[in-house]
């Protein structure tokens, strides 16, 4: 009779533990594009760009323009933008001024097509904490010697 | 005990309470009640205390300065360029260490797992009441009776860093170099007193976030700002009483 109630216990507390294990499973995620999956024939640079003029520092991920929101090469290429990385912001009118008059950024960034140039402005700025975190250097360490 | 004798004695339960006794209790209570209430409303209270509770902006009029020096932060402009913190080093001679002014950085979760971050540029917010001006053992630092700026004397500074510690905004740093306590004053030696309207870091900025002036001059684009319609103004910390000069809106 006593083995049978330990029994009945110990299965009570393992059903309870295989339950409590069974509702604590993180459910399955999107899993994330590893650098190999990405093909940078088709979508562009896997890493993204920065532009450290005329402010620092503005970010341009091609996997979320062209993979995640389905864009063509040739719909930035070679009319709003030259292929070379950085070219751009070298020109006297990369400015937000020029984005607001729709060039570069601003084609798209027109408030219809995606949202407008003066809006949300740290979706594409991430200014010198968000630099530093993404390429290192001094400028966090030094901000955060305090 | 004399059993008899007792049972000739009234009863004093609450049965035999009449209602006008009941009554006159209740009211006494009430006086009671209501001579605590007035008295913490009306006396109790000073007039100052009872005014830094009721808003983080000071009534049109009420200005204890003139000029009375004040910043507005339009913050969601910021983009964390930190021209205004370049600015401020080469302008006020700020070692590297240090800061007078700095830019924080934090994040919101927004729907679909994405987030949106807000930078918030922060500086000495030149209170009504500094608690870093109170504890000073050496009067080194003190409101400047004409702006309302908090001014520091290096010399004076023995660097016991107690105003550190006491102002709430972490806008002091210790200057090896001065041996001294320095802080944001306005560009008041390096600029204002130049003749220049406004500070380095305003002048730097090139989002328009900063707006400097005199609040207390109805024309000037600080007072419109605060005493903006239909948008809110916040400052840092109200909690401590300090009165801070430095306001933030999204406006």
């Amino acid at each position: 009779m006593k083995h049978i109630l330990l029994f009945i216990v110990l299965g009570a507390f393992l059903l309870a533990g295989a339950l409590l294990h069974a509702t604590n499973v993180q459910q399955p995620t999107e899993p994330e594009i590893a650098a190999e999956e990405y093909d940078e024939d088709e979508f562009g640079p896997y890493d993204p760009i920065i532009w450290e003029k005329p402010v620092k520092a503005v970010i341009f991920d091609h996997k979320v323009h062209t993979m995640e929101a389905g864009l063509d090469c040739d719909s930035c290429h070679d009319d709003l933008f030259e292929m070379e990385a950085g070219v751009a912001q070298e020109a006297e009118d990369f400015t937000m001024a020029s984005l607001y008059d729709g060039s570069y950024c601003g084609a798209c960034h027109d408030g219809s097509t995606s949202f407008a140039s003066d809006t949300r402005c740290t979706t594409c700025h991430i200014g010198v904490r968000g630099h530093a975190r993404l390429v290192g250097g001094g400028a966090d360490a030094s901000a955060s010697s305090h | 005990m004399k059993i008899d004798e007792l049972e000739k004695l009234e009863s004093e339960d609450v049965s035999t309470i009449t209602l006008e006794e009941r009554r006159k209790f209740l009211k006494l209570g009430l006086a009671i009640t209501g001579v605590y209430l007035g008295g913490s409303v009306l006396s109790l209270t000073s007039v100052k205390s009872a005014k830094a509770n009721s808003g983080v902006v000071v009534e049109p009029g009420d200005y204890p300065y003139n000029p009375h020096y004040s910043m507005i932060i339009r913050e969601r402009l910021c983009v964390d360029c930190e021209a205004c913190k370049e600015a401020c080093r080469t302008t006020n001679n700020v070692p590297a260490y240090g800061y007078r002014t700095n830019i924080l950085e934090r994040r919101r979760t927004l729907a679909e797992g994405n987030y949106e971050t807000t930078f918030m540029p922060v500086l000495c917010n030149h209170c009504n009441r500094p608690p870093c001006v109170r504890v000073c053992p050496t009067t080194a630092t003190w409101k400047d009776e004409k702006t309302g700026i908090v001014v520091m004397n290096p010399d004076r500074c023995i660097g016991c860093k107690t105003c550190m510690t006491a102002c709430p905004y972490n806008a002091r740093y210790f200057k090896e170099e001065t041996r001294a306590v320095d802080k944001c004053n306005f560009c008041f030696d390096t600029r204002l007193s130049k003749g220049e309207q406004e500070t380095a870091c305003v002048d730097a900025c090139p989002a328009d976030v900063r707006v400097f002036g005199n609040l207390a001059d109805p024309k000037s684009r600080v007072y419109a700002l605060v005493h903006q319609p239909e948008t809110m103004v916040w400052v840092l910390r109200p909690e401590t009483g300090a009165l801070p000069n430095v306001y933030y809106t999204n406006a």
